[in-house]
């Protein structure tokens, strides 16, 4: 199981009414997990291997824009052979350095903003991202998220084989480990919140009790206006007069 | 200006009825023979035969509007109520704030130029010949959505808008708590809270649109500028219920505890209030028939119904939103007020009521009222069944004086298609209400002690407040509340017309597929001989029950 909880929280978890479930990319920052893996191909090894990674990338462009259109899951397994052969400790030092260059800097400031106000309404944060766990575990520490599930690689001696663990976190499979993870706490899915923007998380969003769409793309958005969900605009400005910050 | 102030004051109910020869026919007791009637039913209108007996109490016809309405602001200005006049307050160092009524008022909105562009421009000029230029421009909109920038734009005119949007020209926004300040408690513990910009002010300037008497007042600073931590003495059940009517301040708990508290403004700030009233010609050219007794419609205005009721037949819902909404009102201001707030708002409200008041003999049975389109909280959105609940129950109902037109126990008549519609950008909140809570109980008070809270604080619907254009997350429950003294007073709601009765089910309603069945419904409660009101609105009516 892809999931992660430190063990303070373990020890005791707080009496929650609910959990908000985030989505990561395109949710809490404008980034996605190509920006992700072309950071990392390119910062991997001397100039020579970072080559070999960024022209490997590049030759996968095309079964990853194939992908993008058919299957979220296959998108994530296509995407992670790129780590192939890349030590544990290697991808956990650029997860951080990715953490602190790109990912706090291109937050949301309301997605923030929301996360403390729902952790304030007794609502559970958790982070549920198909981005690989090195990168998440940074960024949920600096978020104070205790508990989030992301897609974990499987190593040989310490090197990267270029698969997944399974459940790999996309689609119905986030679906599953959403609703687990609620059951086994005793929380009533009618109180869960999910926030995701892409059409791959309809079902994640169906199956809780309060779905809001994030910066939703064409499809997602005709989906929550016909299930009248609420449809929310993040935007890099936190000034709500600002152009930008209007929906 | 002071021959045509001097001509409206003068104008007695029994010279208005005179000079205009249509008093005596505001209330018309309708016989076999008479025409169908006009009742408004969402975008479009019923025609429809009402049974011989039938009272129909008709607006008054619009009073005169102001010939100069740019020399009557000035006038104001210069000759104030209990208050020095405006030039005589400035200086070049001071902070000045002034708040702006949002675009709930008048409906539909009117045509250009707004009121609030004429006073805003006026006001503005004189601020600058007295060198004052710390000056910001709040949209009072309180726990209302934001305006967009178009509507804005279109409401305070080009000039206000160029110099101060958007630093210095903006939306109050209730969720951003380093922008408000506590001014104090009244003398019932009530919390006062205020913009903290306005409250910082050397001067703040209220610019207010009177469309019925529940508005202005102390109702502007105090309940616009103010976030929920104050609403929340005011907009409860127990409050509302203590209403009689929204219509009437004298009687209304809604308007005592919001005198309460713009006291306490008063007494900390330095209040400038001008009020305005309006005629109530909601209708002009096409739709000029929309003012007339259906006894007297020509051939032209039958035609013109026909040729309107087959288009809006025939147009998709969205199209015919947005003509409607694209629809502006030549309303004319028929006064203008500056000073102290409640010197100010008493003047405003004779001109009001001498607008709207109806005398009417008795209440009634069933009342008969169609909710239209439009009202404070839809304008460019879509009219929800918790709206149509609101303007129903809450708005149709109160308008009264004295007593209720529905006797106690009465049925009441909402004639609606009520589709299960929600804008999900400017109601987001009011989906769920309706969906979830509505499931439980539709009972005011257990609604406040369940789910006030949650939805207040809610922090997807407060966002969507601070940075979309949706209602605050509290906003359905207080639409909700509006219509607690009717649901007291009412025996039975029937919508005529309702298209979906699961909707009409869920507020607690009956539903009828038509006006005459919903008739025959209530006739069958109440016996034949039950007397039937059909109260014709838009334009606004208020009818002083004796």
């Amino acid at each position: 199981m892809s999931v992660q909880r430190s063990n303070r929280a373990k020890k005791s978890l707080p009496v929650v009414r609910g959990v908000a479930f985030y989505d990561l990319d395109g949710t809490l920052t404008d980034l996605n997990l190509l920006h992700m893996t072309a950071f990392f191909a390119s910062n991997l090894a001397q100039w020579g291997g970072r080559l070999k990674y960024v022209f490997g990338l590049l030759g996968r462009l095309p079964r990853i824009a194939k992908a993008e259109f058919r299957d979220r899951h296959l998108l994530n397994v296509t995407l992670f052979e790129t780590f192939k052969g890349i030590s544990r400790d290697r991808l956990e030092l650029l997860g951080e350095e990715y953490c602190d260059r790109f990912l706090t800097s291109h937050l949301y400031p309301q997605a923030v903003e929301i996360i403390e106000r729902n952790r304030e309404t007794g609502l559970e944060p958790v982070i549920v991202s198909g981005s690989p766990d090195f990168v998440i575990r940074p960024l949920a520490r600096r978020l104070n998220v205790t508990t989030f599930a992301a897609n974990r690689l499987m190593f040989f001696r310490n090197l990267a084989t270029g698969r997944l663990h399974e459940p790999v976190m996309a689609g119905q499979e986030k679906t599953t480990w959403c609703v687990d993870y609620a059951t086994e706490r005793g929380i009533d899915l009618r109180n869960c919140w999910g926030y995701a923007d892409s059409h791959y998380d309809l079902p994640f969003l169906t199956a809780l009790g309060h779905p809001v769409a994030v910066n939703p793309d064409r499809k997602l958005e005709s989906s929550a206006r016909s299930r009248q969900w609420p449809i929310v605009r993040f935007t890099r400005s936190s000034d709500p007069n600002h152009e930008d910050a209007r929906s | 200006m002071a021959r045509a102030e001097g001509k409206l004051k003068e104008l007695k109910p029994a010279e208005l009825k005179r000079d205009i020869g249509a008093r005596r026919d505001l209330v018309v007791t309708l016989n076999r023979r008479s025409e169908s009637r006009l009742i408004a039913y969402g975008d479009d209108f019923l025609f429809e035969k009402l049974p011989a007996g039938t009272r129909v109490i008709y607006p008054p016809p619009p009073l005169d509007a102001l010939p100069d309405p740019d020399v009557a602001i000035r006038y104001a200005l210069l000759h104030p109520e209990n208050a020095d006049p405006l030039f005589a307050q400035l200086n070049p160092n001071m902070k000045v704030t002034i708040a702006i009524d949002d675009i709930s008022l008048p409906l539909p909105p009117m045509q250009r130029p707004d009121i609030r562009e004429r006073l805003l421009n006026i006001v503005l000029q004189t601020l600058t010949d007295y060198g004052v230029d710390d000056i910001h421009l709040i949209i009072a909109t309180s726990l209302h959505r934001r305006m967009t920038e178009p509507e804005i734009r279109r409401m305070v005119g080009e000039r206000a808008f160029r110099a101060f949007w958007p630093e210095r020209l903006y939306n109050f926004d209730a969720e951003n708590h380093a922008e408000l300040a506590m001014l104090g408690k009244t003398d019932h513990g009530e919390e006062v809270w205020l913009s903290k910009r306005a409250a910082d002010s050397d001067l703040l300037i209220y610019l207010n649109i009177n469309l019925v008497p529940m508005d202005g007042g102390h109702k502007s600073v105090a309940v616009g500028l103010a976030p929920y931590q104050s609403l929340r003495y005011h907009h409860n059940a127990a409050t509302l219920r203590d209403s009689h009517s929204y219509m009437d301040p004298k009687t209304s708990a809604l308007h005592r505890t919001a005198d309460r508290m713009g006291r306490v403004v008063n007494r900390n700030v330095n209040v400038f209030t001008l009020e305005t009233a309006v005629n109530n010609r909601m209708y002009g050219g096409m739709l000029d028939f929309l003012h007339k007794n259906e006894d007297r419609f020509s051939d032209w205005d039958h035609t013109r119904l026909k040729g309107f009721k087959w288009t809006m037949r025939n147009l998709s819902d969205d199209l015919r939103r947005q003509i409607l909404y694209k629809y502006t009102a030549p309303y004319g201001m028929t006064g203008v007020w500056a000073g102290e707030t409640e010197a100010v708002h008493k003047k405003a409200l004779e001109r009001v009521f001498q607008q709207y008041a109806v005398p009417v003999s008795g209440q009634s049975d069933i009342l008969i009222v169609g909710v239209p389109y439009i009202c404070p909280y839809n304008v460019n959105s879509i009219m929800n069944p918790i709206l149509v609940q609101c303007t129903g129950l809450g708005y149709l109902f109160n308008m009264y004086r004295n007593k209720p037109l529905l006797r106690a126990g009465g049925t009441m008549i909402i004639c609606h298609p009520l589709r299960d519609e929600f804008h999900p950008e400017h109601h987001p909140s009011y989906i769920e209400f309706f969906h979830r809570c509505l499931a439980e109980t539709t009972e005011g008070a257990a609604l406040e002690k369940k789910f006030e809270a949650e939805f207040a604080r809610n922090p997807t619907y407060i966002h969507m407040y601070r940075y979309g254009n949706a209602y605050h997350g509290v906003h359905p429950l207080y639409m909700w509340y509006w219509g607690e003294p009717a649901r007291q007073h009412v025996g039975r709601v029937i919508a005529a017309g309702c298209e979906d009765p699961a909707v009409a089910a869920r507020l607690g309603w009956d539903a009828a597929d038509s006006l005459d069945e919903a008739i025959a419904m209530a006739t069958s409660d109440l016996g034949r001989s039950a007397s039937i009101t059909y109260l014709h609105l838009p334009p606004l009516v208020i009818a002083d029950v004796e």
